[in-house]
């Protein structure tokens, strides 16, 4: 009997698991429908969220309680042309239930009088903080007020022959340094903890069968009988999972090239850009992260006698790789030189600078790959020491 | 050929506790002293009762266990330093021997042939001939997954010897077998023995005196982990004096329980 290399034993376990793997159609179909859809369906839900608000701030109304007490202000607010509304006498029930998406601008009776007066009549605005469009209509409303404030000090002050300019001492001018894409990632942050977490579903079950789903049938001892290296075993099982995971992974980045034209909201449209080169940029990032991913989740499942308590032990790898992008979604922006050297958090900082349209450095690509290749072998040379003791249960 | 000398192995295992606290340290002799001499073109029978270390002992020849001390050599090669040249010489069919619910039978042949070193073209009719042999040939196209526990069985075997070993190691192949699987099993292994067959060395263990008395050409009687009597069937019967071989076999398994009780090794 002639001895067989032990690239060509990895070579018969790979083509044999991935024709396993394929067999599983319903599993299968499982974990790569939901990478395919991931992309429009999330773009699909953000951009209607965007055309929503959009739409908001685009009307001009502002809701008020009593504005027949000041035509002074109705004056100043036409003025800006908007439109005064009466609110709802039960604008307050209206708010809590979110069913007045508008906050509600209160006039007290003694206004004009007050005002003529020179008495700072009070003026009340309500919303609701846990009713959130009502909370960012707020602003505007304030905004309005401050501005009729002004005016009336201004004319106040000219009246008696003060230059304005004494008041305002200092101009404030806002600049905005993000750019259009760094606006938009605010809102597709959370993009690749989908991605990501979508790659570990699709590595999932043939990481688990390939190793706890082969012990619990009883076929893992038959197979180490065979003449060859457990290394090889290990390999073109890892190989074949690894696989699968990065279909996985193209398929959820290649996802947003057509899901791009669903997109309902235009500066959402413009904002959000991502091409070939982009989802280039993800695989490149992504490809040493599923391959890690795979090694780590056979480790984990080679310990566990049953398919069921390697899911269990599965399912806490998978929320930890899931978890760990939060650090930066939470606080973006705010990067220390560690986080790219743990897998996961790494890969999904590195999605987000992508999609804010900034380049990826050599070393910012070169040093998450690397941490994953350590972790790949670890993990691997350590499935292939356990394999044996697993085996014999 | 197969031989297997003065093999010995325990285990560690820590006994039952509560949540906390970690049991003592138990250590079980699985096997204490097996040997045996399997030539070719004989049926050996590894005869014992549960627990008699039968298992462990196949383990040991299919090299997935390293004994504490002993030997096991392969047409002269030893198992626990040339593994893998062993395993290329050795056939087993071991206690678990699950199959590849998604694969087809022939699929699950095909992998270990390959692994083996065979080409696939050498392993498809390899397999089409163990299908003769065992007779299986409806069963080569279909999945595994709905197979009755003897169409497993025999698609099992057939996996275990698609490299046509010299040596072929069975652990209790007739487990859960019907009259007839059984009956069609014998003859393969009849088959597998005779110079047409390639006078194989055929070890297979088993508690049913059934199959020993009528398969086996030299039976070996292990008992608490030690060899204690070897010999065909009509020597065992001759020397325990007995007509009936399950008396002549609980004889030489009791006797040894015996002698060890009055030794005080059982508590």
């Amino acid at each position: 009997m002639k001895s067989t290399s032990l690239f060509r034993s990895a070579w018969i376990v790979f083509r044999k698991e991935i024709q396993d793997a394929l067999r599983d159609r319903r599993t299968l179909l499982r974990t790569l429908l939901p990478a395919m859809l991931m992309g429009p369906i999330m773009l699909i839900v953000m951009s209607s969220l965007i055309a929503s608000f959009e739409e908001h701030a685009e009307i001009r109304e502002v809701y008020v309680v009593g504005m027949e007490h000041a035509p002074t202000l109705r004056n100043y607010i036409e003025r800006q042309t908007y439109t005064i509304k009466p609110a709802p006498a039960n604008y307050e029930a209206q708010l809590r239930s979110a069913k007045l998406s508008d906050p509600v601008l209160l006039v007290p009776k003694e206004f004009e009088q007050e005002l003529a007066q020179g008495e700072q009549p009070q003026l009340e605005v309500v919303s609701d903080s846990a009713n959130m469009r009502s909370r960012s209509g707020t602003r505007n409303i304030e905004g309005l007020l401050k501005g009729f404030s002004n005016e009336r000090a201004a004319l106040g002050l000219a009246m008696r022959g003060v230059s304005t300019q004494l008041v305002q001492t200092i101009d404030v001018v806002e600049r905005d340094l993000a750019s259009t894409q760094a606006r938009a990632s605010q809102l597709t942050n959370m993009l690749p903890m989908f991605i990501i977490m979508a790659v570990l579903i699709g590595l999932m079950a043939a990481a688990l069968d390939s190793t706890a789903g082969e012990r619990e049938r009883g076929s893992l001892e038959p197979l180490l009988m065979n003449p060859v290296q457990r290394s090889a075993l290990v390999l073109g099982k890892w190989a074949a999972v690894a696989t699968l995971g990065i279909l996985v992974a193209t398929l959820s980045a290649l996802s947003f090239l057509p899901a791009q034209r669903l997109i309902r909201s235009d500066s959402l449209q413009a904002m959000f850009q991502f091409g070939p080169q982009e989802a280039m940029a993800f695989l490149a990032v992504l490809l040493p992260l599923a391959a890690a991913l795979a090694a780590v989740l056979m480790a984990a499942a080679i310990r566990c006698k049953t398919h069921k308590e390697a899911q269990a032990t599965g399912g806490l790898v998978i929320t930890i790789a899931s978890v760990l992008p939060l650090i930066t979604i939470l606080n973006p922006g705010a990067e220390a030189a560690w986080h790219l050297m743990v897998p996961a958090l790494a890969q999904a900082t590195l999605m987000m600078h992508v999609l804010k349209g900034e380049a990826l450095s050599s070393l910012q690509i070169v040093l998450p790959a690397l941490v994953c290749m350590v972790l790949t072998a670890a993990c691997l040379a350590d499935v292939a020491r356990t394999l044996q003791r697993a085996a014999l249960k | 050929m197969l031989v297997i000398q003065n093999l010995s192995k325990a285990f560690h295992q820590r006994s039952a506790t509560g949540i906390f606290k970690r049991g003592a340290e138990q250590q079980i002799a699985a096997v204490r002293s097996v040997s045996l001499q399997a030539p070719n073109g004989q049926i050996t029978g590894l005869l014992g009762p549960n627990g008699a270390g039968k298992t462990t002992t196949l383990r040991i020849v299919a090299g997935l266990i390293k004994p504490d001390a002993g030997t096991v050599e392969v047409d002269g090669i030893n198992v626990a330093t040339h593994t893998n040249a062993a395993l290329a010489r050795m056939g087993v069919l071991s206690d678990a021997h699950g199959l590849y619910p998604r694969l087809t039978a022939r699929e699950n042949i095909v992998y270990f042939a390959e692994l083996q070193g065979m080409t696939a073209d050498g392993a498809n009719q390899r397999a089409e001939t163990l299908a003769d042999i065992l007779d299986m040939k409806p069963l080569l196209e279909r999945r595994t997954d709905g197979f009755s526990q003897g169409e497993r069985m025999k698609t099992a075997l057939a996996r275990a010897l698609v490299h046509d070993p010299a040596n072929i190691i069975l652990d209790e192949p007739t487990n859960g077998l019907d009259v007839l699987a059984t009956r069609s099993l014998r003859d393969a292994l009849r088959h597998l023995r005779s110079p047409e067959g390639g006078s194989k060395c055929i070890v297979f263990s088993t508690h049913i005196m059934q199959e020993v008395e009528r398969l086996c050409d030299d039976v070996v009687v292990v008992a608490h982990g030690c060899t204690v009597a070897h010999g065909t069937v009509p020597d065992l019967l001759a020397r325990t004096g007995q007509t009936d071989f399950e008396q002549a076999f609980v004889e030489l398994a009791f006797q040894q329980e015996l002698a060890n009780k009055v030794h005080g090794v059982i508590a």
